[in-house]
């Protein structure tokens, strides 16, 4: 149980006593003018460590009999641009679950299970703080795809612009219907998880900001694959319920107050976090374990118990690793939760410091599924939780990053080479486990890797957004190094940790780095790497086309720094060779790679090739023979499309293939044995 | 006659067959070889003089997968209809040659030529192969009440992926437990087939039920010591077969007759089965 200031223990009286009750309203409007004064007091963090532009103050009931949670809310923004703003954007994202012909609905497959599964959510009454009544000047509008039927962002015309620097407070009330089945949000009997749920501001951005020419309101619809772009807010969540639910959440829990009649009040709080998700549920076990400053939660079903230790460790792993290479975690709290198997549409989500994983039950224990999604899934309380970036416009800044990160933590902690699988017989990594989708799919040059996310076309998204981009992260390690990159990360955080970069941003702290670092070693900065990988189409593929050794009968020449003539001698020992390693480049993408060479007196040379050539020769001339070669002998250059082609050698040995014939042999050989009677 | 002489005239009896059962692995080797070699070619062909296969070295790597490409669709589909049409070719195959080897195991013990044995094998093939359908789908029904029913209906009530818990742990045990009773059946079934010369299969199945009656501990007893004995094997077999990566040539035709040699095993194995349910019977 936390610790809960004074000030916010007052807050919280005087809320319970005054808010709810229509002779005080006057007196309460007032109050709400000094609400983000009250709403910056700390509850769980030393300081604030955003801007804190909105916070939402959330006083709800949950109708578990019905899917419905109803109640107040007041909302507050901070214009903090030197301009008047008229109008505020506001998500209604469950409106995406109301009809089939929503954009979310629509693209993503998504119907509702009987008339009851529909889900919406409803503004019943909105006024400012002045109490001027906002019915009328609200109405939908579709910025994306100019979709009428889809009712996922409220434009709101406001009766007085909002002057720079000053609060427009909103106070409503609203009821959300959850959808069902659950796609990230919704309910399934009585397990409720309650994601995207209220009206929630979009992020208004200043001239400069992301790289914007005008001010004005980022607000998008609810799309089938991205959903995040918000500021760090402040939440105050009051949720009435039946007592036998048990819930969680990405707040602090300030007190559980029991109201009679078989119902409770739970309260929490959260600071700087950019969205607020919660849920309830009977049969959730609560598990509890610490680390270091952060206790942390996990709400799991019965059969999850046992794969517990699992997804604690997983989450332990990933702060430490996190922790030291990116920056610090900051919160005190963090929630988890696996869901039972009817909620499963809930897991996989992320909301700072409340996340969903998924059920370990079925996946034996050397496979590492379920450690991966937890260990992504939390990486996303760095990359788009602090490093708050528009998933929307752009999701390889979330999803891209946050794989690689997820990638590099799963790898090293469960074994390089087999972090996500591993049998004697067979393994695989994290890593490759993300390569693999973008190396096999045969449409990953049809279109650049800075799209929106509703942009990709023919199903690119998920492989363009997470895994090309993990593996042009990857690739960029294997170029400026392990520990550059960690830096990168280092100073990305602390330059925008709690801030909204863009794309353009963090290649900006990587030119930077790069270039304090190791100088022009790399060019002048790194854009040359960027323009190809992530705003080009094209493909890398290097190749080692051919090796030749031939005898030298006569030569004159310089060996080794000294002038020699030579004649063809009798002794074999005494024989020079004159070996050629053919080179080839044959994609669009250059990029400097290590080119490994081995000769037959068991010397070998690493040559460094700039790769801006379509081919290269590299010429030996000594006693021994080129006998092989390897480009990218240390897979560096992850997004090389094609290893098979990166050596050669002369000397195929063929007991590989011939150990894996024998062993398919035995293998049928023995089911026939046994098989039969 | 005692369990352990039973089990000990059929381990005498089955490596006495040791002409048959040589000949039965000689026939499965060139089989899988009929799919194995065009394989290996296939895998050689992909890899050509390219050195990723290194990184197969020790365990397949999925992650070369990726770089073989679609050629590795190709491959995964040989490899799974090869193993398919294997597996059936191998069950008549198998079916084939218990004939012979029931023939010599209730026959008057002597030299048994192998033409004799192949014409005792193609005697009894049919009557074989319909026990052997018979047997699997009694086996197969049982499983799906002892196993799947019950899995289908813990997983709905706990709403857990998998079915477990104690009742399934017990279940599992049980079926373990059953399973020597229909192995005897078959085998004490195909004893009747080969001694009596009859072809027909539910008389035969008869017959092997009212074996199991008549002598109930010492058949049921003789198939789960041999069954516990294999399993050991077989687990010890694949651990191996699974952890041994020889990169060598020489390494590499070793590891091949080494696990040719534990496939003969295996074979002697199976036949010591049948041998001493001929002498349970008896």
């Amino acid at each position: 149980m936390c610790k809960v200031s004074k000030g916010l223990k007052i807050w919280l009286i005087f809320k319970d006593l005054f808010i709810n009750r229509t002779v005080m309203r006057k007196i309460f409007s007032v109050f709400m003018c000094l609400l983000p004064l009250v709403a910056a007091g700390q509850a769980i963090l030393d300081k604030p460590l955003s801007a804190r532009l909105t916070g939402y103050d959330i006083d709800v009931t949950l109708d578990p009999e019905k899917h419905i949670v109803s109640g107040m809310m007041t909302a507050w923004w901070v214009n903090n641009s030197s301009m008047p703003v008229g109008e505020a954007m506001m998500h209604m994202y469950l409106n995406a679950f109301s009809s089939n012909k929503s954009t979310f609905a629509s693209r993503g497959n998504w119907s509702a299970s009987g008339k009851d599964g529909w889900g919406w959510v409803k503004v019943s009454s909105m006024s400012d703080r002045k109490g001027n009544d906002l019915t009328g000047l609200y109405g939908y509008v579709s910025p994306d795809d100019g979709n009428e039927h889809d009712k996922t962002v409220l434009r709101i015309a406001l009766p007085e612009p909002v002057a720079p620097g000053d609060t427009l407070v909103l106070k409503l009330d609203f009821i959300s219907k959850l959808p069902s089945p659950i796609r990230r949000t919704g309910y399934d009997e009585d397990f409720h998880f309650v994601a995207q749920w209220f009206p929630k501001f979009g992020v208004y951005e200043t001239a400069g900001m992301r790289q914007r020419e005008a001010d004005g309101w980022n607000c998008h619809q609810f799309h089938p694959n991205s959903e995040f772009y918000s500021n760090h807010s402040v939440y105050n969540v009051s949720v009435t319920l039946p007592s036998e639910f048990v819930t969680g959440s990405g707040g602090m829990l300030i007190e559980e107050i029991d109201l009679g009649d078989g119902l409770k009040k739970v309260v929490w709080r959260a600071e700087d976090i950019v969205d607020f998700a919660w849920t309830a549920w009977p049969g959730y076990e609560v598990l509890d374990r610490k680390w270091n400053h952060v206790d942390i939660t996990l709400l799991t079903s019965k059969t999850g118990l046992s794969k517990a230790d699992n997804h604690f460790e997983a989450v332990i792993y990933a702060l430490e690793y996190l922790n030291e290479r990116v920056g610090p975690y900051p919160w005190p709290h963090l929630t988890f939760v696996d869901p039972p198997f009817n909620g499963s549409g809930a897991g996989g989500m992320e909301y700072t410091t409340l996340f969903t994983t998924m059920g370990a039950g079925a996946i034996p224990s050397f496979m590492k599924m379920a450690e991966m999604v937890t260990i992504h899934e939390f990486g996303h309380s760095y990359f788009m939780g602090m490093l708050a970036s528009n998933e929307f416009e752009e999701p390889w800044v979330d999803e891209g990053i946050n794989s690689y990160w997820e990638q590099r933590i799963v790898d090293h902690y469960y074994g390089d080479g087999y972090g996500l699988l591993r049998l004697p017989f067979l393994k695989m990594s994290d890593a490759d486990q993300g390569r693999i989708s973008y190396v096999t799919s045969p449409n990953r040059t049809i279109a650049t890797n800075d799209l929106p996310s509703w942009m990709y076309p023919h199903g690119t998204y998920s492989m363009m957004s997470y895994n090309k981009a993990a593996v042009w992260l990857h690739t960029l390690e294997g170029i400026i190094g392990t520990e550059t990159m960690d830096n990168v990360f280092r100073e990305y955080y602390r330059r925008w940790a709690f801030k909204h970069p863009s794309g353009q941003d963090f290649i900006a702290v990587v030119n930077d780095v790069v270039k304090n670092e190791h100088g022009n070693r790399f060019g002048e900065d790194m854009n040359w790497f960027f323009n190809q990988v992530l705003y080009g189409q094209g493909e890398c593929d290097y190749r080692v086309s051919g090796i030749t050794s031939n005898r030298i009968r006569s030569y004159s020449g310089v060996v080794n720094g000294d002038s020699v003539t030579y004649t063809r001698s009798d002794r074999s020992s005494d024989t020079l060779y004159l070996s050629r390693v053919s080179l080839e480049r044959l994609g669009e993408v250059i990029l400097p790679v290590e080119v490994l060479i081995g000769f037959d007196t068991g010397e070998e040379v690493l040559e460094n090739w700039d790769g801006t050539g379509a081919y290269k020769d590299y010429e030996y001339t000594g006693v021994g023979q080129v006998v092989w070669a390897k480009i990218d002998p240390y897979d560096k250059i992850d997004i090389d499309i094609n290893r098979m082609n990166n050596s050669f050698t002369l000397d195929p040995s063929g007991a590989t293939t011939r150990r894996m014939m024998n062993k398919f042999m035995f293998l049928v050989q023995m089911m026939i044995s046994i098989f039969t009677l | 006659m005692t369990l352990f002489n039973t089990l000990k005239n059929g381990a005498v009896k089955a490596v006495s067959s040791y002409k048959q059962i040589l000949l039965i692995w000689v026939t499965t080797l060139i089989l899988v070889l009929a799919v194995g070699f065009p394989l290996r070619a296939f895998l050689n062909m992909i890899f050509d003089s390219s050195m990723i296969v290194e990184k197969l070295n020790d365990g397949f790597d999925i992650g070369v997968a990726g770089d073989i490409g679609r050629p590795f669709g190709a491959l995964m589909a040989s490899a799974s209809a090869g193993t398919f049409l294997l597996s059936i070719a191998g069950f008549f195959l198998m079916t084939f040659f218990a004939g012979g080897l029931f023939r010599r195991f209730t026959m008057a013990w002597g030299r048994q030529k192998v033409s004799d044995f192949l014409r005792a094998s193609a005697n009894n093939f049919l009557p074989y192969l319909r026990i052997a359908i018979l047997m699997m789908l009694i086996i197969g029904v049982l499983t799906f009440i002892m196993i799947g029913l019950p899995g289908i209906i813990t997983m709905a009530i706990t709403g857990m992926q998998t079915p477990s818990g104690i009742v399934m742990k017990i279940l599992y045990v049980l079926w373990v437990l059953v399973m020597p009773v229909w192995l005897f059946v078959a085998d004490a079934s195909r004893r009747w087939v080969a001694a009596t010369g009859s072809h027909k299969t539910f008389r035969a199945l008869g017959a092997g039920f009212r074996a199991l009656r008549e002598r109930f501990w010492l058949s049921y007893g003789t198939v789960l010591a041999v069954l516990l004995i294999n399993a050991a094997f077989v687990a010890a077999v694949f651990w191996f077969a699974s952890i041994a990566t020889p990169d060598k040539g020489i390494m590499v035709f070793l590891f091949f007759l080494a696990t040719q040699t534990l496939v003969i095993i295996r074979l002697f194995m199976k036949a010591w089965r049948y041998a001493a349910v001929c002498e349970a019977v008896q």
